[in-house]
Formats: structure tokens, C-alpha cells, sequence
């Protein structure tokens, strides 16, 4: 019994780690990063690299950030940019970003799988039944990312133009908020966060230059049913990724893996808005 | 579409003289095409002919999503699922029962139906009124992943991830195999061809580029793009049977979101809304993998991902839509090779079909109508009526209620509280296309017309809700009621009607809307502030032809409208709303002059002839 319910909690914080970068993109662009899959995967790799450094592991997610926002940025630069005004052809070429990225990192690191070992190993007992110590951590950065993200969204200059441009952006624009800064910092943002994502669920998997391709339409569809706000994506999370959970233990792994995608599809046929002002 | 076979014998009298031309202008490169076919195993060799075999069923399934995405504007990336669904009732039909014609046959049953159900509930799932295009895209994500979680769990039945192969398929040589799947091909591409240049075809092209517009035309969209799911899911799952049938494996692979995203790929590369760039772009694709997939393993996909999103952000229209554009700028003839229509347009008038309605007949009836939005309450208890061949003006200051006002009356769903009749009839909670067949007609606020339709198109589109258009051929008379000809006449849209309607100027479009929803024949007409934008000229012109629409057609007419010498000029009656409510509700000379309408137009607070609403 403690054990599903640690499952359920430690499910849905691998959930919202893996869909907050899509829902910052999402939230404030109006367009879904179809390449925020091969972000994951950038930043698996850059936590595969600084291991091999040497780096303490603790310091992966930062790295993973950095990298990450960088060539996110450098992506919105080039690619994105040109888009905003067809949020479908946006959808198409940042898949064929993730085609790209993902042949780069065929090219540079091979096929194979890869493993990267976890910075914390072992169990730790809670109310007398021991459960893997590194899953719990993940409870406790899903919390972190999520308050530091509300942070910078409530506390900062920049999450002020962020907000005025996602409730007008003309009007922003207007008020001499450089709309154009605003998306390509958020979208760097969005990326950076997928491969802080990439980073601190590769010790539970394994790193191949396909890995963030299963994680793509489970954060997809989360993402589409919050509305494009944050904390009803963690409530999301915790709803759908429990009943994913549930329908795993008790039905089937494979009737698990479809959870999400089914049951958020069916909720926004009946809610098309997503569940933001629920 | 039912009553497809009526519908077409209707029509063929009618439209044959458009027939020969459109058939001798497919014939010739099907023609070639065809001998192409016939010939190509005797020029190619063993391992090229394989590949282009598969490559032929795959460009199947790409017409099927180019028709999808590229004409009716639905975004998918489900149709590998059909794919799937056709290859493995073959594989898993011959598996179980072995191979026969009456097994072959019942696979192909199998699969036809299979793929027809599982479209209509995706479709069903996909489009009703009011859904987005992005839904109907992530249904389409959703699709394909769980067929191949289905295809994972089959066990022995499924083969689970190795998939189903050894089992005895059709006996047909490769140089046959070709010729079918060649043939399929070409099949396909001139049955679509004929299909979408047809009346109905344009009605995809309607919906793509504003799909409600179509709604307030009458015509049911959710229902014709089911529709077109359906036969697309079906063609799709052919191609997938056939595909099996020739390679004998049936992997998980061929149902998934990966196929499902290549396909996507492909119609962009060639072209979205071109049927040969479709079938061009999963050629070149499919062959080029075959070859360069063991020479240049990643980097192949990586060049196909870089041309991806070039393609999209540069050449948005792909290599054959570009391709289309350069031609037409530079030859106004070629465009008629590439498949753009461009025939002389006839205009006729049809005559009125309605029966001669009572003069002077309540049309109109809202019975204390309130919407809410949460706690904000924008109409509350509003009740009035209106006769034919009144032309009431309603007016009020900003935020009062009116664009919600004709909201309430063309949507069934909008109000909140209270009841509307339309020429006799509630409306219930009906969808805005089922109003229309009330006999409603609404004319938005912003000129909303068919951008990339020829102005002769938009017009034809606004018929098709009384007349069922054919399939098979493109009429090339324009048969308009006498007051929707008056309007194209009067506004000099006669001489524009093979223009595309994204060209016009504002004038015009406001013009080609209203002659759109005059096309209709509607009995009640709902104007949200017409003469917004226009000149001082094309105002008169605008009431000319309203007084006019009254006085001879009898129809009654609701405008909202700003300008009060204007609705002095024209108004039979006014309705003043102010804040939700219905302050006054009487003839013209009484209400212009009354110190309300002064208060709220010329007092302290508003500037004379208040600004645009939102």
C-alpha cells in the first residue's frame, strides 16, 4: 500500500519534470515543441559526458540547463522564430528539429545504450518499507523546479514581460516589452528544462539517442489538458500518472502505458480548454 | 456523403459540358503514367522494382494524408494506423485461416471494415462543433500508439514486436506486383484528382481555409470531414494490405507514430494540396532510404531532416507547390497544366424555390433571452420580435450586448436562459448549420469569406447546402438567387469571378460575404455592423441594396450599427440595448430622438458616432 502510494507520488514527479519545459514553451508561445523530446535526450547525453569528466553528479542538471538552453535558444533563433503565425507548421519543424538533433547524436555517440550511473543509490525506509532513495529525490526536484520557476515568474522582471506577453502580446509589444527577447528566452528556458529532465531521469533509464521519444506524447497530452498552467499540471500529473500507475499494478503495464494518452484525449473531447480554470 | 448516387445523376445533364475537358486534361498524364507502368519492369532492375513496390503502397497512404492535411486542413499523423490495420488483417488473416481467395477475401473485408469503424470513431472523436484543429492532430498522435501498445500485447496472435511473417501470401510476380501497385497508384491519384477539382471538392478547400464560415453556411463540417476520414482510413488500410501482400512481414512498425510522422514528412517535402507532389515525395524518399540507408546510414535522415524544416519554413507549399506558384506567375497557361482550374464562369439566376411566404409573418421571436458569462451577465431578459420585410436596427454603446445578441440568435448553444424562434421554429440548442436550415442567415463582423477560393467558388459554396454538389464534376455556371446576383452585380464582384477572394479589397469581401449569405435564401438576415471600414460610396451602395432586399424580398433584416444617420436612413424600427437589457423598442422617428439615445451617443461620456465594438 505504501509502496503504490510512493509510486504514484514519485510518478508524477518524473511526469511534471519531464513536461514543464513543453508547458513553459506551450504556455507562453501558443506552440508545442515537438523537439523538447530530443532535448531530453541532450541532456541524458550531457549528464552521460560529465560523468565520464568526472563531474560530480550533482552538478549534471546545471550543466544539462546550460547546454540545453543554449542550443534551444540558438534553435528558436533559426528555426522557430519564423513560425509563430502557424502553430501547426511550428509543431512539423521542430519535429524535423528532433530528426535532426537526433541523427547528430546518433553521429557523435553511437546507437548503443549507455548507462549512467545514479548519484544516490540504495533505499531509504519509510514508515517501515524501503523504497529507492533516488525516485524520492525526484519528488523533492520536482518541487525545487517548480518553485523555482514560480519565482521567476512572480518575483522577476522577466517574469512580468512574460506574463504581460502571455496574456496580450500586442499590447505588450505596445508597452515597449520586447515580445521577440521574451519568446526566445522562454523557449530556452523550455529546453533547458527538458535536459534538466534528461539528466535526472537517466539513472532510472537508460540513454539511447531515441529515449526522449517515449516521454514526447505522456507530456504532450499532460501539457494540453493543463491549459498552459502549472499548477494544474502538477495536479495533472498526479491524477493521471496515479491512475497510470493503477492501471499498471492492478490491469496490465500495457493498458498503463496508454493511460495517459487515452484518458487526456477523452478529457479534452469534453473540455476543450484544458482544465486551467477547473 | 449519403444520396451520393442520386446527387450525381442530378447533376450529370448539368455539368457534362465541364466533363470532356477535365478528362482529356487527366487523361494524357495518366496516360503516360499508365504506359510507365506497363513498361517499367522491363527497364528496371530486380532490387530497384522491389523498392518501388513498397514505395508505391506507401505513396498510397501519403495521398491519403496530403487529401487530409494539404486540402481539408486536418493536420494527421494517425493514417499509419490504417496502414497497419490493412496489413495486419492480411497477415493475421492468413496466419490463422491460411491463404485462399475466400481467406484473401475476407482479410480484404476485414480490413475495409476495420478501418472504416475505427475512422468513424476517431472522426467522431475528432470533430464536432467547435473543435480545433490541434485536437483532431493529437487524436491523430494518439492513435497510432495505441494500435501498436494493442499490436505489443497480441501475443503469438499479433507476433508482438517481431511482428507476423512466413505465412502464404498472393502468388503475383514482381513485374505484376509493380503493374498493381503502379496501377493502384494511378487509380488513386485521378479518382482524387477528379474528385477534389469537383463542386464538392471545393467544399474541402472551404473548410480548410475558414471552417466557420462553412458552419454559418448551413453545411454540417464535422459530418463531411468524418466523412472524409473514413475514406481516407479506408484507402490507407488498402495500401497497408497491399503492402503486406507483396513483402509478406507485417511489423509493428508499419502502424506507428514514426510511419506516421514519415508520411507527414513526405507530402510536406512534396508538396502539401498536391496530389503529385504527395505520391513524387514518398517516392523519392522511400527509394533514396533504400539506397542510401546502407551507404550513408544517419546521415541520410539527417539531410531528410534538415530538407523537413527548410521545407516548412521556407517553402511552406513544398517542392510542388512552389513549383506551382513560379509556373503561374511566369505562364498563365502552365497553371492550367498543374492542375489549378481556371474556366469562364457563367452567371445564371435561379428562381426563388422558397415557397411565397406570408408578407407580413412574425420571423423572429426572442423570448426573454439572458447569456451569462459566470458572474458577468451581458444580456438578461432581452424579449422582442420581428416581422418580414422589417429591417431593425440595433444599436447601443460598447459592451452592450449586441454582437452577444446575434450570437444568441445563430447558435443555439450561446444563451443562457430563455427561448428563440426562427420563422416559427425554436432553436433549441442547435448547431449554427442547422439555424441555417431555419432559414437564418448571418454576415460576421469582419469580413469572413473562402481566402484562397475564387470568388465564384465561395459563392458555389454557399449553395451547397440546397444544392447537394456533384462529386465527379465542376459546373462552370454560377446559378445564384436574384438577390445574391443583384449584389454581385451592383458591387463589381461580376468581374472578379475567378479571383481568389484573399485579393479582393475590403469593400468587396463585405460584399462577397453578404452575397454569400444571400446565396442562402434566408428569410431573417443578421448584419453585425456591415458598413464598418467602408467609404462614404460604398455605404450608399450598401443601403441600396438593403432597403432594396426589404422592400421586394421581404426579408427581415437585423443589423447592428453605429452610425445613427445611417440607421435613420435605412431602419424601419430601432432597438436600443444598453446593458443587456432592451431599453427602447420602437419606430425610427421616436427613438432617434429620445433623451436616452442622446444621453448614450452625444452626452458627456461618448463622442458622437462611438467607435467599433469588439
Amino acid at each position: 500500500m505504501i509502496t503504490l502510494v510512493l509510486d504514484i507520488v514519485t510518478t508524477a514527479a518524473i511526469l511534471f519534470i519531464v513536461s514543464a519545459g513543453l508547458l513553459v514553451v506551450f504556455g507562453v508561445m501558443k506552440i508545442i515543441n515537438f523537439a523538447h523530446a530530443s532535448f531530453i535526450t541532450i541532456g541524458a547525453y550531457t549528464a552521460l559526458v560529465a560523468s565520464r569528466f568526472g563531474l560530480p553528479p550533482v552538478l549534471a542538471p546545471a550543466v544539462a540547463f546550460l547546454v540545453g538552453g543554449l542550443i534551444g535558444a540558438a534553435a528558436e533563433r533559426i528555426v522557430v522564430r519564423q513560425l509563430y503565425g502557424r502553430p501547426l507548421d511550428a509543431i512539423l519543424a521542430t519535429w524535423g528539429l528532433s530528426i535532426v538533433i537526433g541523427q547528430l547524436v546518433t553521429l557523435g555517440f553511437g546507437r548503443e545504450v549507455q548507462f549512467v550511473p545514479a548519484p544516490v543509490s540504495g533505499t531509504l525506509a519509510i514508515f517501515s518499507e524501503d523504497y529507492s532513495s533516488y525516485r524520492l529525490l525526484l519528488v523533492v526536484a520536482a518541487f525545487v523546479i517548480a518553485g523555482l520557476f514560480t519565482m521567476l515568474l512572480n518575483g522577476t522582471r522577466l517574469g512580468l514581460s512574460t506574463r504581460a506577453v502571455i496574456m496580450n502580446e500586442n499590447l505588450a509589444q505596445g508597452l515597449g516589452i520586447d515580445s521577440t527577447r521574451v519568446r526566445l528566452i522562454t523557449f530556452g528556458i523550455g529546453c533547458g528544462l527538458a535536459a534538466i529532465a534528461g539528466a535526472l531521469i537517466t539513472p532510472l533509464a537508460s540513454v539511447d539517442p531515441n529515449m526522449g521519444l517515449s516521454w514526447l506524447i505522456g507530456a504532450f497530452m499532460l501539457v494540453m489538458i493543463s491549459g498552459g498552467s502549472l499548477p494544474t499540471l502538477g495536479l495533472s500529473c498526479l491524477v493521471l500518472g496515479g491512475l497510470q500507475v493503477l492501471a499498471s499494478t492492478f490491469i496490465s503495464p500495457i493498458l498503463g502505458g496508454l493511460t495517459i494518452a487515452v484518458l487526456a484525449a477523452v478529457a479534452l473531447r469534453l473540455r476543450p480548454e484544458g482544465f486551467a480554470r477547473a | 456523403m449519403p444520396d451520393l448516387g442520386s446527387a450525381l445523376w442530378s447533376h450529370a445533364s448539368l455539368s457534362l459540358p465541364g466533363l470532356p475537358r477535365a478528362l482529356v486534361r487527366v487523361a494524357i498524364p495518366s496516360l503516360l503514367a499508365a504506359a510507365l507502368v506497363v513498361v517499367g519492369p522491363w527497364i528496371l532492375d530486380t532490387y530497384t522494382l522491389n523498392i518501388l513496390v513498397r514505395a508505391l503502397f506507401v505513396a498510397i497512404a501519403a495521398l491519403t494524408v496530403d487529401v487530409l492535411w494539404g486540402y481539408s486542413g486536418t493536420l494527421t499523423f494517425g493514417q499509419s494506423a490504417f496502414f497497419g490495420i490493412g496489413a495486419y488483417a492480411l497477415a493475421i488473416g492468413f496466419t490463422q485461416f491460411g491463404f485462399g481467395p475466400w481467406q484473401a477475401l475476407m482479410a480484404l473485408g476485414a480490413a475495409v471494415g476495420l478501418a472504416a469503424v475505427v475512422a468513424g470513431f476517431v472522426g467522431w472523436l475528432s470533430f464536432y462543433p467547435g473543435s480545433t484543429p490541434l485536437y483532431a492532430s493529437v487524436v491523430s498522435l494518439v492513435l497510432p500508439i495505441v494500435l501498436v501498445q494493442l499490436l505489443y500485447s497480441g501475443g503469438t496472435f499479433t507476433g508482438s514486436s517481431s511482428g507476423l511473417v512466413g505465412f502464404e501470401s498472393f502468388d503475383l510476380s514482381l513485374e505484376n506486383w509493380f503493374r498493381l501497385a503502379g496501377g493502384a497508384v494511378l487509380a488513386t491519384l485521378v479518382i482524387a484528382w477528379i474528385a477534389l477539382s469537383s463542386d464538392a471538392g471545393r467544399v474541402l478547400g472551404a473548410m480548410r481555409d475558414n471552417d466557420e464560415r462553412c458552419t454559418y453556411l448551413g453545411i454540417d463540417t464535422a459530418r463531411v470531414r468524418i466523412a472524409l476520414s473514413v475514406v481516407m482510413g479506408v484507402v490507407a488500410a488498402l495500401a497497408g494490405f497491399g503492402y503486406v501482400g507483396f513483402s509478406g512481414v507485417a511489423a509493428p512498425e508499419n502502424a506507428g507514430f514514426v510511419f506516421g510522422t514519415q508520411l507527414v514528412v513526405m507530402v510536406a517535402l512534396g508538396g502539401r494540396g498536391s496530389l503529385i507532389g504527395a505520391v513524387v515525395g514518398a517516392l523519392v524518399i522511400e527509394v533514396a532510404s533504400a539506397y542510401l540507408s546502407s551507404s550513408l546510414p544517419f546521415v541520410w535522415e539527417l539531410i531528410v531532416g534538415v530538407a523537413f524544416v527548410l521545407v516548412i519554413v521556407v517553402l511552406p507549399g513544398g517542392l510542388f507547390g512552389s513549383l506551382r506558384d513560379a509556373s503561374a506567375a511566369m505562364h498563365p497557361r502552365l497553371r492550367v497544366l498543374l492542375g489549378r482550374t481556371l474556366s469562364p464562369v457563367s452567371l445564371a439566376t435561379l428562381e426563388r424555390t422558397a415557397p411565397a411566404p406570408d408578407r407580413d409573418a412574425v420571423v423572429v421571436e426572442v423570448d426573454s433571452v439572458s447569456r451569462h458569462f459566470g458572474s458577468l451577465s451581458v444580456l438578461s431578459g432581452v424579449s422582442f420580435t420581428a416581422r418580414q420585410g422589417e429591417l431593425v436596427s440595433i444599436v447601443g454603446p460598447n459592451g452592450a450586448g449586441k454582437t452577444t445578441l446575434i450570437r444568441c440568435l445563430a447558435d443555439g448553444r450561446e444563451r443562457s436562459e430563455g427561448a428563440v424562434r426562427i420563422c416559427g421554429q425554436s432553436i433549441g440548442r442547435l448547431s449554427p448549420d442547422r439555424i441555417v436550415g431555419l432559414g437564418l442567415g448571418r454576415k460576421f463582423q469582419a469580413a469572413s469569406v473562402f481566402e484562397t477560393l475564387s470568388v465564384a467558388d465561395c459563392l458555389r459554396v454557399a449553395r451547397t447546402r440546397s444544392e447537394r454538389p456533384s462529386l465527379i464534376a465542376a459546373s462552370p455556371v454560377l446559378a445564384l438567387p436574384a438577390a445574391a446576383r443583384a449584389v454581385v452585380e451592383s458591387s463589381g464582384l461580376a468581374e472578379r469571378l475567378d479571383q481568389e477572394a484573399r485579393f479582393l479589397s475590403h469593400g468587396l469581401k463585405q460584399a462577397l460575404e453578404l452575397a454569400m449569405v444571400l446565396a442562402l435564401e434566408p428569410q431573417v438576415l443578421l448584419l453585425d455592423e456591415p458598413t464598418a471600414g467602408l467609404t462614404r460610396a460604398e455605404r450608399q451602395g450598401f443601403a441600396a441594396v438593403l432597403t432594396d432586399l426589404v422592400a421586394r424580398e421581404r426579408l427581415c433584416v437585423l443589423i447592428i450599427e453605429h452610425d445613427l444617420d445611417f440607421v435613420r436612413r435605412i431602419s424601419s424600427r430601432i432597438i436600443l440595448l444598453h446593458q443587456g437589457r432592451v431599453a427602447l423598442d420602437g419606430p425610427v422617428a421616436e427613438i432617434v430622438d429620445d433623451p436616452l439615445i442622446r444621453e448614450i451617443y452625444t452626452g458627456s461620456t461618448r463622442p458622437k458616432q462611438a467607435g467599433v465594438t469588439p
